[in-house]
């Protein structure tokens, strides 16, 4: 287990004027099983080391041993949030690294689903840091949006959470008989919810006061720490791999990317917001495009990609999640490593944090929106 | 065999109903007393009894059931149902709770200071409850002793009950718990100023201290203190939020990443008398301003019961009207609570002492001001502004409305002053909502694959 | 802590912030929030309130739903549709399907042959992390995962289910009140 560089000694309260503190793995607000340590000089913070590895289920090694196919439910579990996301990392990894096609039906379903998610795991973001920060009543509401999402991919892919999506070369079952009544109820409804928890927060004087300059990353720190996603563009990076390298049917759509200027978590908030309304019109324009077909390619009898190295990303909602895959010609992989953007956006927390109180630091924690899942992989 | 009722018996209940209902005081049960005791033991000794069981059993109740209701309340506000299965629509809720809490495990950790640990729970709920014996539910016979230093005393007792967090927080023996007991505690003291001086705006209308006796004043001038004072209710209601460690205020109880307050490690019924004690406070503070600036029992158009002779049951009604209004400011806490996210402890403190404790004094000069304003003005050129003087500030509607003005203009007044006094605030120079986002639109990059069919 | 550059408010705005107008929207949308659960009714769409009472009321499950899984029988001859090819095993990535087949003597044109049948299937839902892969897997559409998500035991073991409990199906309690 890594070793903390902050020393944790028994010193009694009234001599030292800094305390070592600990953010133990069991927190409420940690998002997971994190385990910060922190040094305070009265409340504000000097020193911060994070530890983690509570939840590594050494899924890099496991994958050694199971067929690409076997591999894709592996992938649900690294962000539990996100995991049609993830899902379609690697299956597009294995895709083209054969050099599969893929129908286009499938990439528009994907595209659909994939910014689903993407509004799933924001919404989980949102109702998580809301409560982290005290307004516990726009927990709630964003879960029951949630909740709707959730009962389209029950009837999509026949679980909530981690649901296994895609299979190399397309998709298991085309979309169910009211897939688009569904999605398009829910589109339709969903500006006004987002207006909704805009009215509470947004303008609210305790929020601006909580996250306004608080945790500020510069543009230029951001990318050399490599962060990714929200937390990148909200520093007014404009990086988004759904614009730089495109994938799915991203090509053919149509949206901005909103970029903050000040790095701090009121933008990052307000970034997130703007990226659900653009993943809603992404939705949109995927529903009126959607061309008909089938919804999966010809596989061979056992998918073995060439011998050779491959790395693909995808924009996930936390960042950019990547598979460098390198295969040796069998049916199981030589090597699989994930990017996961978690734990590269974590690297930031430190220089975050510096100088602010004890409780911005689960502000920042939520801002960065982390999951341990990914991060201990 | 109710039909075998004599004539006697059926005499004797309708003589209770019509006493109870009518007369006072009730002069049937005081003739049963008198065959027990003497005269003076029945005033003295035998009807506060009666009055102290009625008092504990309705706080008991209302904070039982305040607790359901913040969490149905809270439901509703959150698209949920809240405790729907113990009972029908969730009532035994709380008696479910307290049962459950009563058969659990009584531990005292083992480095704990024992007796410190045994009493800080009985001082919390102790000083909650004292403070009801000064609290006028009702005109005649609702309140147990009307102490003509009535508000004096409230302030006072709950005062006490920050006693209890400390010694609370240092008996448990654990840094975090202690912690968390210190900063409650320095919470609550710097908002105790704020509300105690948030008080004396409405005291020089009412010119006594004593709790039956501002009500009094409200009722003979037909006014409730809220219309002269509403800086000052805002003001008494935010530090009260603010004693009771709730929410927007409740970081140290909260936010459990530094310390799981002071209660960390206190269970079962021990715990429970804490929550019974903070609820108790909110429910004290939700009293007293109802009494000071909602006019307590009074309410127009009930007293003309009492003018039909119907004494006690304009008591009864006067008590029901003193409990919706104490219920809606409860309703108040709720509402604040579940929508509002919450301060951080210096933005807490900034608060308290450079935003609430100016704007009471200013208040304290202005409403100064202002009545010797209105005094100064009676019988000018034939201006009646003041009707009189014996149960408070009497005023006529001219020196109501002269008030009202006052009142409204200080409002705007304080607010310029403290603008001044704390342009340097880092939070106060949030002045706008900024949308700093701008949407850009990339050009899209080659796609690593070309989509085929 | 930098003090964020932001433009000097104008009247209005300064106004509005006296007024505590931004807090006072939030709370006016809590309190609608609050009427309307009374009264189930919602402003932008759906229900006042969004609690599903289970167990009184029984979830809606989607037929696509991963749940418990079963092995399918011919409706007419109550055979099973298995025909112990293994690819279920082999697909299954937490390795929790056993399949044991048994060789039979059947009679194909007056000769004897000898034909491989299903003897005893072991699946262990306890590892199972109804990806569906078996499902997918199956050629006869035998092995299929139910609507059932009620599947907690009292002992470890009970998580181990043979032939005879996926083809009838487990009897849970349904709680009604």
């Amino acid at each position: 287990m890594h070793q903390v560089e902050i020393a944790t000694t028994q010193e009694t309260l009234l001599d030292s004027p800094e305390m070592v503190l600990n953010m133990g793995p069991q927190h409420p607000s940690t998002h997971g099983v994190l385990r910060v340590v922190l040094k305070l000089d009265g409340e504000t913070v000097i020193d911060l080391d994070c530890d983690i590895g509570y939840l590594h289920r050494g899924m890099e090694k496991i994958s050694e041993n199971r067929m690409y196919t076997q591999i894709a439910p592996y992938w649900d579990r690294l962000d539990y949030i996100a995991a049609v996301s993830n899902g379609l990392v690697w299956v597009e990894t294995v895709e083209q690294m054969m050099g599969l096609p893929v129908p286009p039906r499938a990439h528009y379903l994907r595209t659909i689903l994939t910014e689903l998610n993407r509004i799933a795991s924001h919404l989980l973001w949102l109702a998580t840091h809301a409560l982290d920060i005290g307004a516990v009543t726009v927990l709630l509401w964003a879960l029951r949006e949630r909740e709707e999402i959730l009962k389209i991919f029950e009837r999509q892919f026949g679980a909530r959470l981690t649901c296994h999506a895609w299979r190399v070369g397309g998709m298991p079952n085309d979309a169910y008989d009211d897939f688009n009544k569904d999605v398009r109820q829910f589109i339709n409804n969903f500006p006004k919810r987002l207006d909704e928890y805009e009215t509470v927060l947004s303008e609210n004087r305790i929020w601006l006061s909580r996250t306004v300059g608080i945790g500020v990353i510069s543009g230029a720190d951001a990318i050399a720490i490599g962060l990714s996603g929200p937390a990148l563009r909200g520093s007014g990076v404009a990086w988004d791999v759904r614009k730089s390298r495109p994938y799915a049917a991203y090509a053919d759509m149509d949206f901005d990317i909103p970029l903050g200027e000040n790095g701090d978590t009121y933008d990052r908030y307000l970034v997130r917001l703007e990226e659900m309304r653009q993943s809603r019109r992404i939705i949109d324009q995927a529903l009126e495009k959607m061309p008909d077909g089938p919804v999966n390619a010809k596989l061979p009898k056992i998918v073995k990609p060439p011998v050779g190295d491959y790395y693909h990303s995808i924009e996930g909602p936390k960042g950019e999640i990547g598979c460098y895959l390198v295969s040796d010609g069998t049916a199981q992989p030589w090597r699989m490593r994930v990017r996961p953007p978690s734990f590269i956006n974590l690297q930031a927390l430190k220089q975050m944090c510096l100088g602010h109180l004890v409780a911005d630091v689960v502000a920042i924690i939520g801002t960065l929106d982390i999951v341990l899942g990914e991060i201990d992989r | 065999m109710w039909w075998r009722l004599s004539a006697r018996s059926i005499l004797f209940w309708e003589r209770l109903i019509a006493e109870m209902l009518l007369l006072s005081p009730i002069n049937l049960l005081n003739d049963l007393l008198l065959k027990f005791f003497s005269q003076e033991t029945i005033t003295f000794f035998v009807w506060p009894l009666i009055q102290i069981l009625l008092v504990v059993t309705l706080v008991a109740l209302w904070v039982a059931y305040a607790t359901y209701l913040e969490r149905k309340i809270s439901a509703f506000m959150q698209a949920r149902l809240g405790p729907m299965r113990v009972g029908p629509w969730g009532l035994l809720q709380p008696i479910a709770d307290g049962l459950k809490l009563l058969t659990k495990e009584d531990f005292i950790p083992e480095s704990a200071d024992r007796w410190i640990f045994f009493f800080a729970p009985y001082i919390a709920v102790a000083s909650a409850f004292i403070v009801f014996s000064v609290i006028p539910f009702g005109p005649d016979w609702a309140v147990i002793a009307d102490v003509n230093i009535g508000l004096l005393l409230v302030l006072a007792v709950s005062s006490v009950g920050v006693l209890a967090l400390i010694l609370a927080g240092w008996s448990s023996n654990s840094k975090y718990a202690l912690l968390g007991g210190l900063r409650s505690s320095a919470q609550m003291v710097s908002y105790e100023v704020a509300m105690g001086l948030s008080l004396i705006g409405a005291l020089m209308f009412a010119r006594t201290l004593s709790l039956s006796g501002i009500v009094a004043a409200q009722g003979s001038d037909s006014i409730w203190y809220i219309v002269y004072q509403p800086a000052g209710f805002l003001i008494f209601l935010i530090s009260g939020i603010a004693e009771n460690n709730r929410a927007p205020f409740d970081l140290p109880e909260a936010e459990s990443e530094l310390v799981a307050g002071f209660h960390t490690e206190y269970s079962g019924m021990r715990w429970s008398l804490f929550f019974m004690a903070e609820y108790a406070a909110m429910v004290v503070v939700a009293a007293i301003a109802t009494t000071v600036y909602l006019g307590g029992w009074y309410f127009p158009f009930v007293y003309r019961l009492e003018a039909g002779g119907y004494h006690n049951l304009f008591v009864l009604v006067s008590v029901l009207v003193f409990l919706v209004k104490a219920s809606i400011i409860l309703y108040v806490y709720f509402w604040l609570r579940w929508t509002l996210p919450r301060f951080r402890y210096d933005q807490l403190m900034d608060i308290g002492w450079k935003w609430l404790i100016p704007s009471t004094l200013i208040n304290i000069v202005l409403s100064g001001f202002a009545i010797f304003l209105v005094q100064a003005l009676d019988g000018w050129r034939g201006i009646k502004t003041i009707q009189a003087l014996d149960r408070g500030l009497n005023l006529t509607a001219t020196g109501k409305v002269i008030m009202i003005i006052i009142g409204l203009a200080g409002v705007f007044v304080t607010a310029a002053l403290l603008a001044r006094i704390n342009w340097r605030s880092r939070d106060f120079n949030l002045r706008t909502q900024r949308r700093n986002i701008r949407l850009v639109n990339l050009p899209k990059g080659k796609p690593a694959v070309q989509p085929g069919s | 802590m930098a003090l964020v550059k932001s433009p000097k408010p104008t009247f209005v705005q300064k106004l509005k912030r006296f007024f505590l107008i931004d807090l006072i929207k939030g709370l006016g949308l809590t309190l609608k929030y609050n009427l309307g659960a009374l009264t189930d009714k919602d402003a932008v769409a759906g229900h006042g309130i969004y609690t599903e009472q289970y167990p009184k009321v029984r979830p809606d499950v989607a037929p696509r739903f991963h749940g418990a899984p079963r092995l399918n029988m011919d409706p007419e001859t109550h055979d099973t549709l298995c025909i112990a090819c293994n690819l279920c095993a082999i697909a299954c990535p937490e390795d929790c399907i056993d399949v044991i087949p048994m060789d039979v003597e059947i009679m194909v044109a007056g000769k004897p042959r000898r034909k491989k049948v299903l003897d005893e299937f072991i699946f262990d839902t306890s590892r199972c992390m109804f990806c569906a892969l078996c499902q997918e897997a199956c050629p006869t559409y035998c092995l299929e995962l139910t609507q059932d998500f009620e599947l907690a035991t009292y002992s470890r073991a009970g998580f181990v289910w043979n032939r005879e409990m996926l083809e009838q199906g487990r009897e849970t309690v349904k709680y009604t009140s």
